[in-house]
C-alpha cells in the first residue's frame, strides 16, 4: 500500500489490519465520513461560542485522532479538553481554527491513501 | 453456541471505538465473544437484559447518560465491568478511587491484554461488583464523608469510609493509612497517588510525608504542627504553612 501521507501516521491502523486491507478501508472511510461531520459541528459550536460543545466535540474526536497519529493535535486537544471553560475566547477560536486546519490536512491524506490504493 | 468464550457486551457512543475494541476482541482474544455492541445507554440496558453478558465494556460519558448513570438503572449487576474513558475525563478519579477497571482510549493493547487478565483471574465476580455499587452509592451521596475509599490490596480489597481516615503517612512506594479506631493499615500506593484521590475531599497533603483529614484537626495555632486528636499531631511543612492556612480556612467556611 501507498502511504503519502504528510499528517497522519498510519502505523497503529497498520498494527490493526494485519495485512487485512479490507480493515483498513473501514477505518479509512469511517474517518472519512465522521471527521467532516464533526468539523461542521465544531464551526457551529465557535459560531455561537458554545464551549460546552466544543469540548465535547473535541472530546468524542480525541481517540481517532491518535489512533490515525496526528501527533500535531494531540496537545492542543488536551489543553481545549481542559481549559475550555476558562480560556479567553480569541485563544479558543485560534487554537480550534488550528484544530480545524490540521484536520482538513489529515481529510485530505485520507482521500489520497483512498484514491492510491481501492 | 460458543459457551466456553467469555460472553462480552461493548457499549459506547464513538463508532470508532466500537469498531477499533471489537477488532482487538476479535483479532487478539480468539477466547471472548462480542455478543453485540450499543452505541447509547439506553440500547447498551436493552442489550445486557437481553443478552446477560459476562463482561461489559462501558464507556463514562455518552449522549444519553453516564455510564455509571446506566448501571444505577439496573436492579442487578451479574456481570463484570471494564470502563472506556479518556485521559482527561473526571470520572478517571471517580473510577480509581472506586478501584475500578478501566481502559483509555483509544485502546492500547497492552493494557487490553492486562485488563482481560485480571478479569479472567477473578473468579470470584463478588468484590468488583460490590466496589462498583459502593461507586454507585458514593456518587449519589452528597456527604463526602461518609464516601468509601477502596484501596487494591494483597489480602484483597479494603474499604474505608473517609470519615475514619485521620491521616496517612507515606514511606517510599507504601502508605500507612491511621484510623480512627486507633489501628493502621499499610497500603501500596504512595502518598501521591493518595494525594491525587484524596485532594477534592477534605484531605490536605501538609508535608511531604504527610496527609491529613480535615474532619480531624483538633487544634492548629499557625505553628509548625498540627493537632488530629488528643494524641495525634503531625508536623506542616514551611512551605505548605501559608497555603494549608488558606486552605484550612476555606474548608472551615465552607463546613
Amino acid at each position: 500500500m501507498h502511504w503519502n501521507t504528510k499528517i497522519i501516521n498510519p502505523q497503529d491502523l497498520i498494527n490493526i489490519a494485519r495485512g487485512d486491507h479490507k480493515i483498513i478501508y473501514k477505518y479509512l472511510i469511517q474517518f472519512q465520513e465522521l471527521i467532516p461531520q464533526r468539523i461542521d459541528s465544531l464551526k457551529e459550536n465557535l459560531k455561537v461560542e458554545d464551549r460546552k460543545g466544543i469540548r465535547q466535540l473535541l472530546h468524542q474526536m480525541s481517540p481517532q485522532i491518535q489512533f490515525f497519529g496526528i501527533m500535531d493535535l494531540v496537545k492542543p486537544i488536551r489543553q481545549l479538553e481542559l481549559d475550555y471553560e476558562t480560556m479567553p475566547i480569541e485563544e479558543l477560536n485560534t487554537l480550534v481554527e488550528t484544530v480545524i486546519i490540521k484536520l482538513n490536512l489529515a481529510i485530505n491524506d485520507v482521500n489520497s491513501v483512498i484514491k492510491e490504493n481501492f | 453456541m460458543n459457551f466456553d468464550k467469555i460472553r462480552c457486551l461493548i457499549i459506547d457512543d464513538d463508532p470508532f471505538i466500537l469498531e477499533l475494541l471489537q477488532d482487538k476482541l476479535d483479532q487478539y482474544f480468539p477466547d471472548i465473544i462480542v455478543l453485540s455492541t450499543a452505541s447509547s445507554g439506553k440500547e447498551g440496558l436493552q442489550k445486557i437484559k437481553e443478552l446477560n453478558p459476562e463482561l461489559l465494556f462501558l464507556d463514562v460519558e455518552m449522549a444519553d447518560m453516564t455510564g455509571f448513570e446506566m448501571l444505577s438503572q439496573l436492579s442487578d449487576i451479574n456481570f463484570q465491568t471494564i470502563f472506556i474513558t479518556s485521559y482527561s475525563h473526571y470520572a478517571i478519579k471517580a473510577i480509581r478511587f472506586n478501584a475500578l477497571d478501566y481502559l483509555l482510549k483509544p485502546i492500547d493493547l497492552g493494557e487490553l491484554k492486562k485488563a482481560i487478565k485480571r478479569f479472567k483471574t477473578q473468579t470470584n465476580t463478588r468484590p468488583q461488583q460490590e466496589n462498583l455499587s459502593l461507586a454507585l452509592k458514593n456518587m449519589a451521596n452528597k456527604n463526602v464523608s461518609n464516601h468509601m475509599l477502596i484501596l487494591k490490596t494483597q489480602d484483597g480489597d479494603l474499604r474505608l469510609a473517609l470519615k475514619d481516615i485521620i491521616h496517612i503517612e507515606g514511606d517510599r512506594n507504601y502508605s500507612y493509612i491511621y484510623l480512627k479506631n486507633g489501628t493502621k493499615k499499610l497500603v501500596t500506593k504512595t502518598l501521591i497517588e493518595l494525594e491525587e484521590l484524596l485532594d477534592s475531599k477534605g484531605f490536605y497533603r501538609c508535608h511531604k510525608s504527610h496527609i491529613l483529614n480535615a474532619e480531624h484537626i483538633t487544634t492548629y495555632t499557625n505553628g509548625n504542627l498540627v493537632q488530629l486528636s488528643e494524641t495525634i499531631s503531625i508536623p506542616v511543612s514551611r512551605r505548605k504553612k501559608k497555603p494549608f492556612i488558606k486552605w484550612f480556612q476555606s474548608y472551615q467556611d465552607s463546613n
